[in-house]
């Protein structure tokens, strides 16, 4: 059986995002869920199914079971990793509706990653183990650290500079610009300002570290049949999945091979285009994962944009900006909307299927939106049509 | 944040014997008796054969870098920027992540290092220097 165009994102939800939001993971999450659930024409009453991120946080299904008084839940999951886990949420949504263990599943991203955790900032001392035990106690802290090594290979074997990570910066920061919703609207970049922004960890320089984010997101998963029966414009989920890689760590897989692609992401992406039946052509608009820019050059590798090492062409003949091929990021990513975890990215997969972006890509049937890099990963094709 | 002290190895079941050999300054892997493959990260099953048996065997302590990061922004306080971290490919195989015990070292990939050793607190951990003091 395939699970191709068998659920829906039916309502999405997102808190406005900013340094300080003031009020507690909680009640963002409550604000992002009540919102996506009124997008979907649901109550509180309906939802079933919970499935959630873990990383930096510690917001329980039960915290809302409680809240929002949720007499019928019985299916909850929650996956690790970190901003991995993403659209990995909307996939375990997709089995739980279609195998008919859950009718209407709320998945969730809700952050003081700002204002109270931030990931940059370790807090880690004392004595470590598991995978962690090799790297923490030599300085390696920190995702951008873990990152570095990653992104330095990549300059490496293909020979290129740091300037092919500023493009992606660049054209982030310039779709967030024209995005009121965005943390950095109206404050593009330009190539010189990446090249001369401060060093974090050679070779990531400031300008290729997403950005630290207060805010939530949340989105409603149901089945096709009962989309049907919904107010809203469904985006149909034409395929989700999670995938892995060799000797896989989190952020740290560097026994592997060749730590200039990502495995994790090719094989989510082989998945992803079995199961929707299509190829990269077929998509018309990407939005992909951007903790780190190196990280979107591989991943748009992987995702078989362009061949190992050649991501960084897309970047030189407008192939990805909004009047493009292929859209890119179209919200401002995380280096420039917010950071969210892959959540925003979700929310505005939905809305370039509904036509209703603020940066509206045209003609789109199709989005890719992808999840977290350097880690178990996940990815989502969302389709207007259910093919 | 300026109590935070440098973080250590939790050495568990199977790491203890590595951390412990570190001590008396000797890097050392797991080899599989089933079918010689070097194992590291540690672990107790070689994914290679499915082998539970192993020996420890000794490092010759010499690799060379297969990628770094210069850590110019300083995040933790037991560790005071600028300082380098290699990703060492072993002569054995494995990749040891350690720093370059020069922290102004400049170093590229491709660069033969050697390990050696400096005291953490109670715990030697590994530190690389360039062969020959080379870049």
């Amino acid at each position: 059986m395939s699970i191709r165009n068998k659920a829906a994102i039916v309502g999405i939800g997102q808190t406005e995002f900013s340094k300080d939001s003031g009020r507690s993971t909680l009640r963002l999450a409550l604000e992002a869920i009540l919102q996506a659930l009124d997008d979907a024409g649901l109550q509180p009453k309906d939802v079933d199914g919970i499935v959630k991120m873990r990383a930096n946080d510690d917001l329980f299904e039960i915290d809302l079971l409680r809240s929002l008084d949720l007499p019928n839940l019985r299916f909850f999951s929650e996956i690790p990793h970190g901003g991995g886990a993403a659209c990995g949420t909307v996939a375990h949504a997709v089995a739980a509706v279609t195998s008919g263990m859950a009718d209407v599943v709320v998945t969730f991203r809700s952050l003081n990653e700002r204002s109270e955790r931030r990931f940059g900032e370790s807090a880690m001392g004392g004595r470590v183990g598991g995978w962690m035990q090799y790297t923490l106690p030599q300085g390696l802290v920190t995702p951008a650290q873990w990152i570095a090594m990653f992104a330095q290979r990549y300059l490496y074997e293909y020979g290129h500079t740091t300037e092919e990570f500023g493009r992606v910066s660049v054209l982030c920061r310039k779709h967030a610009a024209t995005n009121p919703h965005a943390m950095m609207y109206e404050r593009p970049v330009t190539l010189e300002e990446h090249q001369e922004s401060r060093w974090i960890s050679e070779p990531l320089r400031l300008l290729d570290c997403c950005l630290d984010t207060d805010g939530a997101c949340a989105a409603v998963v149901v089945s096709a049949e009962r989309a049907k029966s919904l107010k809203g414009v469904p985006a149909y989920i034409a395929a989700a999945a999670q995938g892995t890689g060799s000797q896989a760590e989190m952020m740290t897989s560097y026994q592997r091979d060749n730590i200039a692609r990502l495995e994790e992401a090719e094989a989510t992406a082989l998945d992803l285009y079995r199961t929707a039946e299509l190829e990269p052509k077929d998509i018309d608009v990407a939005e992909i994962y951007d903790h780190f820019t190196p990280m979107v050059l591989m991943a748009l590798e992987a995702y078989g944009f362009a061949a190992p090492g050649k991501a960084p062409e897309l970047f030189r003949d407008g192939r990805l900006e909004l009047d493009g091929e292929m859209p890119l990021n179209t919200h401002g990513g995380h280096l420039g909307e917010g950071y969210l975890h892959g959540f925003g990215h979700i929310v505005e997969g939905v809305r370039q299927i509904r036509g209703a972006a603020v940066n509206q890509a045209r003609d789109v049937s199709t989005c890719l939106v992808t999840s977290g890099t350097g880690v178990p990963t996940s990815g989502l094709i969302l389709s207007r049509e259910a093919y | 944040m300026a109590e935070l002290p440098r973080p250590l190895p939790l050495p568990d079941r199977d790491t203890a014997p590595f951390w412990e050999a570190m001590n008396a300054r000797e890097l050392r892997f797991q080899r599989c008796s089933g079918c010689g493959a070097f194992r590291y990260p540690l672990g107790p099953l070689c994914p290679a054969c499915r082998s539970f048996d192993f020996q420890w065997v000794a490092s010759t302590g010499r690799g060379h870098v297969y990628s770094y990061t210069v850590v110019q922004h300083q995040t933790h306080p037991a560790f005071p920027a600028p300082y380098t971290v290699l990703l060492v490919e072993m002569e054995e195989g494995p990749r040891v992540v350690a720093r370059l015990r020069d922290s102004n070292g400049r170093v590229e990939v491709g660069a033969a290092v050697r390990v050696d050793w400096e005291d953490a607190g109670g715990q030697l951990l590994p530190v690389f220097e360039l062969e020959g003091g080379q870049s």
